[in-house]
């Protein structure tokens, strides 16, 4: 019996082993994942996988998948991009107003969650913050502290002026192995 | 200023998180009126102190903390959070404090390590 499973987990490592030779990072990564979980359904403790919606606090096994870190990682510059381009359109010509606000602030922030996803990182999870504020003379400190992992993880801010109101953005993104 | 409503925490215990932060606040700024001098030292105290109070609970998380003060000359604020992430076991809390001065809005953020 575990003769067969070795035998199986190393038709995976061979099949593996051929990928890399084929198609671009983006695409070789899901394949990668897509393969291992398809040849991972043929092992029984797989099962847990596949009832995973029913049982979310069971701990799942899950294969390795070897990967060591993101094949691809945020792009700070389309991020700071997307943030002063959502910003720009939405606040631009606007004047403070209390329940406006309230509602725009929900709006951009998921806006900007939305193209944040569209950049189709794998792996990554984000977190938006956004604060639009009204400019009335007062002083204002906002700061963050984060308790993570430097290599792969970032974050990317803009904010935005006009004459009665004042917008922050705040994108962190945060891998997820 | 309203709070906007907090997603699910699964094993992100946000009430704990939420007692953890008030006393940070509390011990930084208590008893303070709102100084542009102090500010930047204020910000960055409580979100260092949040910052070791969060990891020495030992549990398997990254953490994001955010603090924002303002002066209290009666603008208005608001602030949203909007995250992509897994919520059986990531979570976050808000704690919005005020003193006769100053505002102060404090939000933690917490990812799983899995």
């Amino acid at each position: 019996m575990s003769d067969l499973l070795k035998d199986k987990s190393q038709r995976r490592e061979k099949r593996a082993g051929k990928l890399p030779s084929e198609g671009n990072h983006g695409v070789r990564g899901k394949e990668t994942t897509g393969k291992t979980k398809d040849s991972i359904s043929t092992v029984s403790y797989m099962d847990e996988l596949a009832h995973h919606d029913d049982n979310p606090r069971m701990a799942v096994t899950t294969e390795n998948t070897y990967q060591m870190g993101p094949y691809k990682r945020i792009p700070i510059p389309a991020v700071t991009d997307i943030l002063k381009d959502v910003l720009t359109s939405y606040l631009q010509e606007e004047e403070y107003e209390g329940e406006w606000s309230q509602k725009m602030t929900k709006t951009i922030s998921e806006v900007i969650r939305a193209r944040v996803k569209d950049l189709m990182i794998p792996r990554y999870k984000i977190v938006v913050l956004v604060h639009i504020g009204q400019l009335t003379g007062q002083s204002m400190q906002i700061s963050s502290r984060c308790l993570w992992d430097a290599a792969n993880d970032t974050f990317a801010s803009y904010s935005f002026k006009n004459s009665s109101l004042f917008g922050v953005a705040t994108v962190y993104a945060v891998y997820f192995e | 200023m309203e709070e906007y409503p907090n997603g699910n925490e699964g094993s992100f215990n946000s009430e704990e998180a939420d007692g953890v932060v008030k006393e940070c606040i509390e011990a930084v700024v208590g008893g303070d009126d709102y100084s542009a001098n102090q500010v930047n030292k204020w910000t960055a105290s409580i979100v260092e102190r949040c910052l070791t109070q969060l990891v020495k609970q030992g549990k398997p998380y990254k953490y994001i903390v955010t603090c924002a003060v303002m002066q209290k000359t009666g603008a208005g604020l608001h602030t949203a959070n909007s995250c992509y992430w897994d919520t059986a076991v990531d979570g976050s809390c808000t704690v919005r404090w005020e003193n006769r001065t100053m505002y102060c809005v404090v939000s933690v953020f917490a990812v799983a390590i899995p």
